[in-house]
């Protein structure tokens, strides 16, 4: 189920600001990548354009041995890599299950009509990520921050993904529910998903990752195992905003 | 799709109850004059369907029905009239024409949306206003529109009960369409374009297929109707008022409900044709703008879910 994500020389320019710098990184098959960095460092535009939802200005994106970086987002997703969005993008008017049902549709119209909803499946997925059976029918205005994240990480999961890229998925969650997240995400580990995972909080972060990239104002500081990462002069400096010298 | 003994039981009723309709005249319950009105009030329930499956659902507001209505409705005329085109072939000719117009609404939507979008289908009726008017007057009749144009039924029972059945097919079609997985995808796209990319499906395919089945109703709609009239005027087709008409309708009704549009299409129907004899004039819109307004604000979702809450309470009290 795994595939692995190869990313190499990303630029990106949003006029004259460059929020990818010559950008190269590989998540190996069954790989857990932390990306870390702060505010503004260009992590979700990162994820953006592995997705195709911003052009990269140059660089190439690899899933296994194929190019996806001139994919639109649905052939990218059909190639296996789906991501979580830092602020959730519940559809709101429909039910837990009719979001998930979304993520499971195949991108044919005609398949959409001629075939009923795989019900079951829903309701795996939804149990999968932590919802009750009495859930499935609430619409997400109902649920809290943390049903709200467990709802993206399902529907994710329902486009089948190799990659999973996660965005702040502990962003605005309690102490219980980054405990569900997280076992979520140790459990997917063990069979195998491969992830890059951004997250503020590297305190839930260090133990779902394997390694850790850290990036500032675009450009890759460091790169190793998460203690080495994070003792890094660079990249304490750049937590601390200190511009390199603190 | 997962119907229930109920939806038949409901359908069932609904076209025992309208193909029965002309009994009641039979019966002296009822006058030919509330038949023709019935007649009026079936196509404009076929013209918000057809806004529905395009607006209601996908968020896509369109100001510029009578565009879509137009090409099916002057296709049919100009054909049979004009290059004798038995009816049997104009029909289907003047939708498929139709459903390439609905293409043509389709290139503004895939670049913007919201009032923007609205306004670009507003100017495309205006310029189909326009143009009918000055391009080849000889085949479009110019100002004037055209008349003589061959009818297929004779007498209000023969019209209703082919308007009525073009609605009824028309209705049960979309409503079986809009329950499938599609139907719920355009729901998911009129809430949040990005997240059903994101979630790995075409939206422009979405779109497409919307826009098509869109321009499907609306053009037969838009063909029967001229052969039921036998007349066609640019200034009556192309009319804000009828923009607007629909799309009332299709809100007071219910939007992205389908059957809520029928409703509120027979509704504004016989409101403003009970409001004919106190109020001749154009005052009749005053009033009818005021209780859409009161409706809409009593319940935004429409009659469709006013009646629904109802047969809940009371299957919940049964």
């Amino acid at each position: 189920m795994s595939a692995r994500l190869q990313v190499s020389n990303l630029v990106k320019r949003f006029g004259g600001l460059t929020a990818t710098n010559d950008m190269s990184f590989t998540v190996e098959p069954g790989e857990s990548v932390g990306l870390i960095g702060p505010n503004g460092a260009g992590k979700t535009t990162i994820f953006s354009q592995i997705m195709g939802e911003h052009r990269q200005t140059s660089g190439q994106i690899h899933m296994g041995e194929q190019e996806i970086s001139a994919l639109s987002t649905p052939a990218r997703i059909r190639r296996g890599v789906s991501r979580t969005y830092q602020v959730p993008r519940p559809f709101p008017e429909i039910t837990v299950a009719e979001n998930i049902r979304v993520g499971l549709m195949p991108d044919s119209v005609w398949q959409m009509v001629t075939r009923g909803a795989d019900r079951d499946r829903e309701r795996e997925l939804a149990l999968a990520v932590g919802f009750a059976e009495a859930d499935l029918d609430r619409t997400p205005a109902e649920l809290s921050m943390g049903d709200l994240r467990k709802l993206e990480m399902a529907r994710t999961l329902a486009t089948d993904p190799k990659v999973m890229l996660l965005d702040e998925v502990f962003a605005g969650l309690t102490v219980g529910e980054i405990a569900t997240i997280s076992a979520l995400v140790q459990k997917l580990r063990d069979q195998g998903m491969t992830f890059l995972i951004v997250s503020h909080d590297l305190k839930a972060l260090e133990p779902l990752i394997d390694r850790a990239i850290a990036i500032d104002r675009g450009t890759k500081i460091a790169e190793g195992a998460y203690s080495e990462v994070i003792a890094d002069a660079g990249v304490r400096a750049s937590y601390l905003g200190g511009g390199g010298d603190a | 799709m997962n119907l229930r003994w109920y939806h038949f039981a409901a359908w069932g009723a609904l076209i025992a109850a309208m193909l029965l309709m002309p009994r009641l005249v039979d019966l002296g319950l009822m006058g030919r004059g509330t038949l023709r009105t019935m007649i009026q009030a079936c196509y404009l329930a076929m013209f918000a369907i057809s806004w529905d499956v395009l607006s209601g659902r996908t968020g896509y507001i369109s100001f510029g029905h009578p565009f879509l209505i137009g090409i099916g409705a002057y296709g049919t005329a100009i054909l049979s009239k004009k290059f004798g085109v038995p009816v049997e072939l104009s029909i289907p000719l003047a939708v498929l024409i139709t459903m390439i117009g609905g293409l043509v609404v389709l290139l503004p939507a895939l670049r913007i949306k919201g009032s923007y979008f609205a306004l670009v289908t507003l100017a495309f009726m205006e310029l189909m206003y326009q143009l009918v008017q000055v391009i080849r007057p000889d085949l479009t009749g110019g100002t004037r529109g055209l008349s003589g144009i061959k009818t297929l039924t004779r007498g209000a029972e023969n019209g209703y009960m082919l308007a009525v059945s073009l609605m009824l097919a028309v209705a049960l079609g979309c409503w079986l369409l809009m329950r499938t997985r599609f139907g719920t995808a355009l729901w998911a796209l009129g809430q949040n374009e990005e997240a059903v990319s994101g979630s790995g499906l075409s939206t422009i395919r979405l779109k497409a297929m919307a826009f098509l089945v869109s321009a499907f109703v609306a053009g037969l709609a838009g063909a029967f109707l001229v052969h039921y009239n036998g007349s066609l005027a640019p200034r009556a087709m192309f009319d804000i008022n009828s923009v607007f008409t629909i799309i009332v309708a299709a809100l007071i009704g219910g939007a992205g409900t389908i059957l809520g549009p029928v409703l509120g299409a027979f509704f504004l129907t016989f409101l403003l044709e009970w409001l004919r004899p106190f109020l001749p004039g154009a005052e009749r819109f005053l009033v009818y703008g005021a209780v859409a307004l009161v409706l809409y604000m009593y319940q935004p979702k429409g009659i469709y879910a006013i009646i629904e809450g109802g047969l809940k309470r009371l299957w919940g009290r049964a």
